[in-house]
C-alpha cells in the first residue's frame, strides 16, 4: 500500500494543533519508523491513516485514493486493509488467543475453515501456535504483544501500522518484535512503526520520519 | 486478503474500482450470511444465560408488562362472546293503544312484517296476553275478578338484523320509526342494556389500548436500558471491533438478537401467565356464566393470539435494542 501525506494538518476542537503541514510519501512495500517525543503527533498521524480522526487540512492519499472522499460507510472496508498494533494490546480478555486473532476475520465475514487456517498461520508466524487456547491474561507481555501482531496481520493487510509496539518490553523482546515487522515487510507489506526508542530504531536501519510539535522535521536519514 | 499475491498493493485502478463495489471478500454469500446470523442468535442466547439472574428479572418484568394488556384482551374477548350469544334474542315490542280494534292491529302487523328490515312479526292478542300473564304471574284470581281485559294488543317485531353492538344504532332507528306509528303506544327495544354494555365495552377497549401502548413503551424502555448496559459492559469489544473494520451493522447484530431474545422470552412468559390465569379463573367464571346461559366456555389465548403476542414482543424487543444500540454505539468512538 502506498501512502502520501500532502501538507496535512490536524487541529482539534480544543484549538490544539496536533499536526501541521506534514508531507511524506511511503512507497508500496517500504518500511519506515516514525519518531518524536510524546505529544509530537505520532499517534495522531496513525489515527488519520486509520480514519479514527479526520485531518483538518491537506490531503492523505492511500493507493491514490483521497481519504476525504471516503464516506463513513467506507471506513470499515478501509480498516480491513490496514493492520494495527498498539502499545496497550487491546486484547479481549473474555476469549482465547485464537478468538482474539480471529476477530478481524469474523468481522469481515470469513467462514470457519478459512478462519481456523488463517489464525493458525498468523499464530505460527509469531511463534504462539501452541498457545491458541490460552487466555491472553495467562501470557507474558511480549507474548501478548505478539498476539496483537498476529491479529493485525491475520487479514493479510497491505499496510501495517504499529504505535509504540515495544513500549513495555525489554530490549531483547523489543528486537524480536521489530524483527517480526521486518519479516512482514519482506513479503511486501508496507510498514510504519511509531517508536520513541531511538537506539532501537537506529539499529534497524530503515527510513526514519521525525515529528516535533506536529511538524515533520526529518525525513529519510537514519536517526 | 482475497486478492492474488501478484495483485498485492493494488494499482490505482483496482482500488478505485473497489471503492464502488466492495472488494471481493464482501461479495454476498447467502449461506455464510445465514450461518453467521444463526451463530449470533445462539451466542446472544448463551450470553443471556451467562447472567441468569439479571436476564430472568428482565424477562419477567417484560412478561408482566405484556401480560396485563394480554389479560385485559382475553377478558374483553370473553365479555364479547357472552354478549354475542345473548343478543340474538332481542326483539322490538310494540304495545298498541288499548282502544285499537283487532282488524286495525292485524293490518298494522302485516304492514310491519312487509318492511324489508323486519324478519317477522308475532301477533299477541289481548286474550293471549292475558293467558301468558296468568300463567307467568300467578295472579289468576285477581285477573279473573276484573270485568275487562286491561292488556293491550302486543306486536313482537323480530328485526332482520341480529342485534349486536354494531347493529344497535340501526335497530334503535327502527324502534324510533315504529314508535311514530299512530297505533303504537310504546315501542321497546329490549336491548337498552346492550347500549350500556356497548358503552362499557368501548370504554374497556380504549382503556386496554391505552394501557397496551403505555406498557409497550415500558417494554421498549426496559429492553433499551438493558441493552444500553450490555453495550457499556462490552465497550472494549466494540472498540476493538471498530478498529479491525467491523461495520456498524455487524456490531449492532448481537445486541439486536439480545433484544429479540428478551422480547421473545418475555412474550412466552406473558402467554404462559395468561394461560395459567385463565385456567385458574375458568371454573368459577363458567359456573357464574352458566347461571345465565348454558354451555359457556371461557375463551383463553388461542394459538393465533400466542403467535401474535410473540411477534409483537419480539419486534418490540428488537426495536428497543435498535434504539439503544444506535445511540450508544455512536458514542463509543476510537480515541
Amino acid at each position: 500500500m502506498e501512502i502520501e501525506f500532502q501538507r496535512v494538518g490536524k487541529k482539534y476542537d480544543s484549538g490544539q494543533e496536533a499536526l501541521s503541514q506534514v508531507s511524506f510519501h511511503l512507497q508500496q512495500g517500504e518500511m519506515a519508523f516514525l519518531t518524536g517525543h510524546s505529544g509530537a503527533g505520532k499517534s495522531t498521524l496513525m489515527k488519520l491513516m486509520m480514519m479514527i480522526e479526520r485531518q483538518t487540512s491537506g490531503q492523505i492519499l492511500i493507493d491514490g485514493v483521497d481519504l476525504r472522499t471516503l464516506s463513513r460507510r467506507a471506513i470499515p472496508q478501509h480498516r480491513r486493509r490496514v493492520g494495527v498494533v498498539f502499545q496497550n494490546h487491546q486484547l479481549l480478555l473474555d476469549r482465547s488467543v485464537f478468538h482474539n486473532v480471529a476477530l478481524p476475520l469474523q468481522v469481515s465475514g470469513a467462514d470457519h475453515e478459512q478462519i481456523a487456517k488463517r489464525v493458525r498461520a498468523a499464530l505460527d508466524k509469531v511463534g504462539l501456535l501452541d498457545k491458541e487456547k490460552f487466555n491472553p491474561m495467562a501470557l507474558s507481555g511480549g507474548e501478548q504483544q505478539r498476539v496483537g501482531i498476529a491479529r493485525a496481520v491475520v487479514n493479510k493487510p497491505q499496510l501495517l501500522l504499529a504505535d509504540e509496539p515495544t513500549g513495555n518490553l525489554d530490549p531483547k523482546l523489543s528486537a524480536e518484535i521489530m524483527n517480526l515487522f521486518q519479516e512482514f515487510n519482506r513479503v511486501g507489506v508496507t510498514v510504519l512503526v511509531a517508536s520513541h526508542d531511538l537506539a532501537l530504531v537506529a539499529r534497524m536501519r530503515h527510513r526514519v520520519l521525525t515529528l516535533n510539535q506536529g511538524r515533520m522535521v526529518n525525513d529519510g536519514g537514519f536517526a | 486478503m482475497a486478492q492474488k499475491p501478484s495483485q498485492r498493493g493494488a494499482t490505482r485502478a483496482s482500488v478505485k474500482a473497489s471503492k464502488h463495489h466492495w472488494p471481493t471478500r464482501s461479495r454476498f454469500n447467502a449461506s455464510l450470511y445465514f450461518q453467521q446470523h444463526k451463530t449470533t442468535l445462539k451466542e446472544s442466547f448463551m450470553r443471556l444465560l451467562s447472567y441468569p439472574l439479571a436476564s430472568v428479572m428482565t424477562v419477567m418484568v417484560i412478561a408482566i408488562a405484556l401480560s396485563l394488556p394480554g389479560g385485559l384482551y382475553v377478558a374483553l374477548k370473553n365479555v364479547q362472546t357472552v354478549t354475542d350469544q345473548w343478543e340474538r334474542q332481542s326483539v322490538i315490542t310494540l304495545y298498541l293503544f288499548p282502544n285499537l280494534e283487532d282488524t286495525e292491529a292485524l293490518a298494522l302487523s302485516h304492514q310491519i312484517s312487509a318492511q324489508p328490515d323486519v324478519a317477522s312479526v308475532e301477533y299477541i292478542s289481548k286474550e293471549e296476553g292475558l293467558r301468558y300473564f296468568e300463567r307467568s304471574s300467578g295472579y289468576e284470581q285477581t285477573l279473573s275478578s276484573l270485568s275487562e281485559n286491561p292488556l293491550p294488543i302486543v306486536l313482537r317485531v323480530i328485526p332482520r338484523e341480529a342485534v349486536d353492538v354494531t347493529t344497535l344504532s340501526s335497530l334503535q332507528a327502527l324502534r324510533d320509526e315504529l314508535a311514530t306509528k299512530p297505533e303504537v303506544d310504546i315501542a321497546e327495544l329490549d336491548a337498552q342494556w346492550l347500549q350500556r354494555l356497548a358503552n362499557i365495552l368501548s370504554f374497556g377497549q380504549r382503556f386496554s389500548y391505552a394501557l397496551s401502548v403505555l406498557l409497550v413503551i415500558a417494554v421498549l424502555l426496559i429492553v433499551g436500558n438493558t441493552i444500553r448496559v450490555a453495550v457499556e459492559s462490552r465497550r472494549d469489544e466494540v472498540l476493538v471491533m471498530k478498529l479491525v473494520g467491523a461495520t456498524d451493522a455487524y456490531i449492532r447484530r448481537p445486541f439486536l438478537y439480545m433484544g429479540f431474545w428478551f422480547g421473545m422470552l418475555g412474550g412466552v412468559f406473558a402467554s404462559l401467565c395468561i394461560l395459567v390465569l385463565s385456567w385458574w379463573v375458568s371454573a368459577p367464571a363458567e359456573r357464574l356464566i352458566d347461571l345465565y346461559q348454558s354451555d359457556f366456555q371461557l375463551q383463553t389465548f388461542n394459538a393465533d393470539e400466542i403467535v401474535l403476542c410473540l411477534t409483537i414482543s419480539a419486534c418490540v424487543g428488537v426495536f428497543g435494542a435498535w434504539i439503544a444500540v444506535n445511540r450508544h454505539i455512536a458514542n463509543i468512538e476510537l480515541q
